[in-house]
């Protein structure tokens, strides 16, 4: 199972703007190395040659 | 007066037409009938009374002046807290929004009043829509009116829209699908419900979960009634930048009844062979019966829909944070705890995550359509359990334990991610009573394949017009101490 340290999730919350308490990063960090875990996942998949199914349509 | 709730919304239209009742007697009816139940369903938010008398007083008198018809006239229809009504509250069923009062309809609101529909209210949901068992604690939790005493999900996020189809408290509802909140809370309540094609009904005017991954579209009793409703919102939008162009077909016109030689996958492995045994059952029975109708079904594996769930995880944590941002950071003691901690999650997303999920969605819907090749639709149960009681942290699934949440989305998400059409029809029910529902999955733009057969099942199938017993018709009180946090 992946791992993340409190004092990684309280930092990464900052740069996105949020002051979140320790209690408050504790209480989902199982849920946050569950999802990071299933993540990786993601990494064993062929995508090199996939274009992201995201685009900027100009009318 | 009673037996008026129970007619379909295509009965009710043609009945309206016929002038045989009257749009008063009907708003009446369900007006008495919301009265009667809601205290004890949760599933209205807001119930417009007045306006919707008004609108049917005009409704009988434009059925006497105009010599053409409207396909919905003097019908009405409830919404999903989260579509725009102009003048109406719209909560997107959140504190945060309880008295925010929308200038403009949704698009497809606009689209429903122009058919000639009349809004009867605002539907409960999970709140933001940001979950799949329709809690939701702000303005109650909806009850599953199949087991509204022993306080079942109705699941979600369209709760009010699946229980209020399902008690007769309104003919149909919109609803909105990021990862099954139509389908899902169709086959918990034993209703129909269809997820369209991404793009082809307008997101314009509804408060989005995940932009990329949303879809609206109609819960009613049956298929013929999805086809009517569908028929009436489809189409382009321009102020929606994902709306489709492609031309509207007749959706109605599509159900022959006939289905022989339509080839159909059954989808066994991670779908079939996840759900739990009466489930698993119900959905076999309907194959048999399919085939009996001339369908000829074969069994297809399609591997990569086991990604899904990171998929879909990365998109939803992203994109509905990044709608979410401004409030979490000046109001988040406003959000109840589930919905708070999934949107904190999305915080701990990288762009490189995010950007991973679409690449695998793309593998994921090449799969699926290289699988819609040979068949013109996907059969797979559409939960893998029924509902579930509120408060009920894990199911037992034959893989093992589940997290509730994970299981009622796990086989729903997949076309979420892909666009494809999807629709959740009645099976069965399991020992207890209660509903089953079977999930049908099209090629792009082919609901009118997809309302074909579900309609031809449902003329050989009564699943579809069995009634809840709602037997003791009495407020139940809340669950004290349910906790509503989810952790994976």
């Amino acid at each position: 199972m992946k791992t993340i340290t409190l004092e990684s999730m309280r930092r990464m919350a900052e740069l996105a703007g949020f002051d979140w308490t320790d209690a408050e990063l504790e209480a989902i960090r199982p849920a946050v190395e569950g999802a990071l875990h299933s993540l990786e996942e993601l990494e064993q998949l062929p995508l090199g040659g996939v274009e992201p199914p995201t685009y900027y349509r100009v009318d | 007066m009673k037996e008026i709730v129970w007619l379909s919304l295509s009965e009710l239209a043609r009945k309206i037409r016929a002038k045989e009742i009257s749009p008063v007697e009907v708003v009446q009816a369900y007006l008495d009938r919301i009265n009667e139940l809601d205290p004890l369903l949760k599933a209205f938010i807001t119930v417009c009374g007045d306006e919707a008398l008004e609108a049917a007083r005009k409704a009988e008198s434009d059925l006497l002046a105009r010599s053409q018809a409207r396909p919905l006239g003097g019908v009405p229809i409830a919404l999903k807290d989260l579509f725009s009504t102009a003048g109406i509250r719209t909560t997107g069923g959140s504190r945060i929004l309880a008295d925010s009062v929308p200038k403009e309809d949704a698009a497809v609101v606009q689209r429903l009043r122009a058919a000639g529909a009349i809004v009867l209210g605002k539907l409960n949901m999970h709140e933001f829509a940001y979950g799949p068992e329709g809690l939701n604690d702000h303005y109650g939790h909806t009850r599953n009116p199949w087991d509204a005493n022993d306080l079942r999900i109705a699941g979600g996020s369209s709760s009010g829209s699946g229980a209020a189809v399902a008690a007769g408290l309104v003919p149909a509802a919109l609803g909105s699908d990021t990862g099954g909140s139509i389908r899902i809370p169709a086959s918990l309540c034993g209703i129909t419900g269809l997820k369209p094609t991404y793009g082809r009904a307008s997101r314009t005017g509804v408060l989005p979960l995940a932009w990329s991954l949303d879809h609206v579209g109609p819960m009613a009793r049956t298929a013929r009634d999805c086809a009517l409703i569908l028929k009436c919102i489809a189409g382009h939008d321009p102020s929606d930048p994902t709306s489709s162009a492609l031309p509207v077909p007749d959706y109605e016109a599509a159900l022959t009844g006939e289905i022989q030689g339509l080839r159909i996958g059954l989808a066994r492995r991670f779908f079939l062979e996840s759900a739990m045994p009466e489930v698993r059952e119900a959905v076999e029975r309907a194959v048999k019966l399919l085939e009996q109708l001339g369908a000829r079904i074969e069994e297809v594996n399609l591997d990569s829909v086991s990604y899904s769930t990171p998929v879909a995880f990365a998109i939803v944590a992203s994109e509905a944070l990044a709608y979410h941002a401004e409030w979490m950071r000046a109001r988040p003691g406003d959000y109840q705890t589930d919905v708070r901690e999934r949107l904190m999650m999305g915080a701990f997303v990288t762009g490189l995550h995010y950007v991973r999920a679409q690449q695998a969605r793309a593998l994921i819907r090449k799969e699926i359509d290289r699988a819609l090749t040979g068949y013109e639709l996907l059969l797979t149960p559409t939960t893998p359990t029924p509902a579930t009681l509120l408060g009920q942290d894990e199911v037992m699934l034959p893989s093992g334990p589940s997290d509730v949440r994970s299981a009622l989305l796990s086989l729903t998400r997949p076309f979420n991610c892909t666009g494809h059409p999807a629709c959740s029809l009645p099976c069965g029910f399991t020992s207890a009573g209660l509903p089953i529902g079977m999930q049908l999955v099209a090629r792009a733009f082919e609901e009118a394949t997809l309302l074909r057969v579900a309609d031809a099942y449902q003329r050989a199938t009564d699943w579809h017009t069995r009634r809840p017993p709602l037997a003791n018709r009495h407020a139940a009180p809340e669950r004290p101490g349910l906790d509503t946090r989810y952790l994976p």
